[in-house]
């Protein structure tokens, strides 16, 4: 246990000093929030609620998709993985370590995106927390099992390419920022497959009290278990 | 095969008809061989002749397609962490990221192994205090390899595998690594260098094990490999014509 709290600190450590990551991670799902609860371009009948439901989605891919998947193809291509796994820390509990981190990035984040929706106006009434948990939880099985699948196979200058591209595309078409229901028919049927499309979906519900949606359950819950197996049975730990 | 005597005692490292394929290509053909605790035993052959695929299937980073090595009583297909934290690891591509810094770099690497290594002391060791906070992508070659030894280091190794460990180094930092490499054997450890440089092997090694097409062609002791005043590097470029 303890070896793997000195990695996570020093994953937390390299996170903190890299200001791309903290972009992403920090900057970006704050500036959305803010920007979007403050300039009225948003879609009608999106309220504060929803759009704070979009952003922790948001955050989520930020930090277990683009962060994870970005820094662990640099470190495959730099051999620091090959070189952590003669050590005695191993590959199990990097893993470990690089989830924890993932985790704490997570709750500093949803911390924050809670405080400053609250200064907005946002009022936690309404909030299932068991459900917002439990879909953060999935959210980021999810989309860490996305990034991890491109940064175990894709070359470092590709996976960086392929991670950003997706982000943007999930962002845009994925029922990020834009409601599933206000894409166009073809669109928002699959956005409600996507994991993006789904996590937002019942993220919105438990954030606004709303009925719960078993479909956008269902497919957050299969994109959690699928994309962690398929990415931990074609990881190259060297590449 | 050149084989010139052979220890009885208990080797450190046991490597038992290791093959290491890689497709199509045999890079470790049938190879065997011992090292012992106190020994330098140097690695050599030319480029490609299976030295860096031979010592990472050795660490447990690449797996072997048949036969084994026993590394301090464990099978390098699956160390357990009490052996990995005995065991200093000198990679020829670094494994550290560009951004790492010399000083938290190695005191992660004290952390990790936990063997009470002093991370002060090892920097000061390497010749490093000057470098402390720079980061990795600014070092030169040598004072990578220095760095890159320190990580080795922080294992308070019962044994070391280091692969190049002299390659791009000036003469004064080669000084410096035979004499960690000689202090390391003299505290009973036992050293497994990989090298092209048959002249550090020559200063340096109390066994050499030759490779060459990923077989064994030659393995002994030095002092018997070059017995009759050879040049080991005479050795070398007979028995891999």
């Amino acid at each position: 246990m303890k070896l793997t709290f000195v990695q996570m600190r020093m994953e937390l450590s390299t996170l903190l000093r890299n200001y791309e990551q903290l972009l992403l991670v920090l900057v970006i799902p704050l500036g959305v929030l803010v920007f979007f609860g403050n300039v009225d371009v948003l879609p009608q009948g999106v309220d504060l609620a929803q759009l704070l439901a979009s952003v922790v989605a948001l955050a989520v891919m930020s930090t277990a998709m683009v962060s994870l998947g970005i820094s662990t193809g640099f470190e495959r291509s730099y051999h620091v993985l090959k070189r952590l796994g003669a050590t005695p820390l191993g590959r199990d509990r990097l893993v470990v370590a690089k989830a924890g981190s993932v985790a704490v990035v997570e709750a500093a984040q949803c911390v924050l995106l809670v405080v400053v929706a609250l200064f907005m106006g946002w009022s936690v009434g309404d909030v299932s927390w068991l459900p917002l948990i439990a879909a953060v939880a999935l959210g980021t099985f999810a989309f860490a099992g996305v990034g991890l699948l491109l940064a175990g196979r894709l070359r470092a200058e590709v996976n960086l390419a392929a991670q950003n591209g997706l982000y943007l595309v999930l962002l845009a078409v994925g029922g990020v920022l834009v409601p599933t229901d206000d894409l166009p028919d073809a669109l928002a049927a699959a956005s409600r497959w996507l994991p993006s499309g789904s996590l937002a979906e019942v993220l919105n519900d438990a954030v606004s009290g709303a009925a719960v949606s078993q479909q956008a359950w269902l497919a957050l819950t299969i994109w959690a278990v699928a994309a962690p197996l398929v990415a931990a049975k074609s990881f190259r730990f060297d590449g | 095969m050149l084989v010139v005597s052979q220890s009885h005692a208990t080797p450190a490292l046991r490597v038992r008809e290791l093959t290491v394929r890689y497709a199509d290509t045999v890079a470790v053909d049938n190879v065997s061989f011992e090292a012992h605790r106190g020994t330098v035993t140097a690695i050599l052959g030319r480029n490609g002749a299976g030295k860096t695929s031979t010592i990472e299937a050795c660490e447990g980073l690449r797996r072997a397609t048949s036969g084994d090595a026993v590394v301090l009583g464990a099978s390098a297909r699956d160390l357990p962490a009490s052996v990995r934290a005995r065991m200093g690891v000198m990679l020829q591509d670094g494994g550290i990221a560009p951004a790492a810094r010399v000083e938290a770099l190695i005191r992660h690497y004290c952390r990790l192994y936990d063997r009470g290594v002093d991370a002060a002391r090892l920097i000061d060791r390497l010749g490093l205090a000057a470098l402390r906070t720079a980061t990795w992508r600014r070092l030169s070659g040598g004072e990578r390899q220095r760095v890159s030894l320190a990580l080795a280091l922080a294992a308070a190794p019962e044994i070391a595998f280091l692969d190049e460990p002299t390659a791009g180094v000036d003469l004064d930092g080669r000084e410096v690594i035979r004499e960690i490499i000689a202090e390391l054997s003299a505290a009973g450890a036992c050293v497994i260098l990989a090298t092209h440089d048959l002249d550090e092997a020559e200063r340096v090694a109390d066994h050499a094990v030759v490779l060459h097409r990923g077989s064994v062609v030659a393995d002994g002791r030095l002092t018997d490999l070059c017995a009759g005043g050879k040049r080991l590097e005479d050795v070398v470029r007979e028995v891999t014509k």
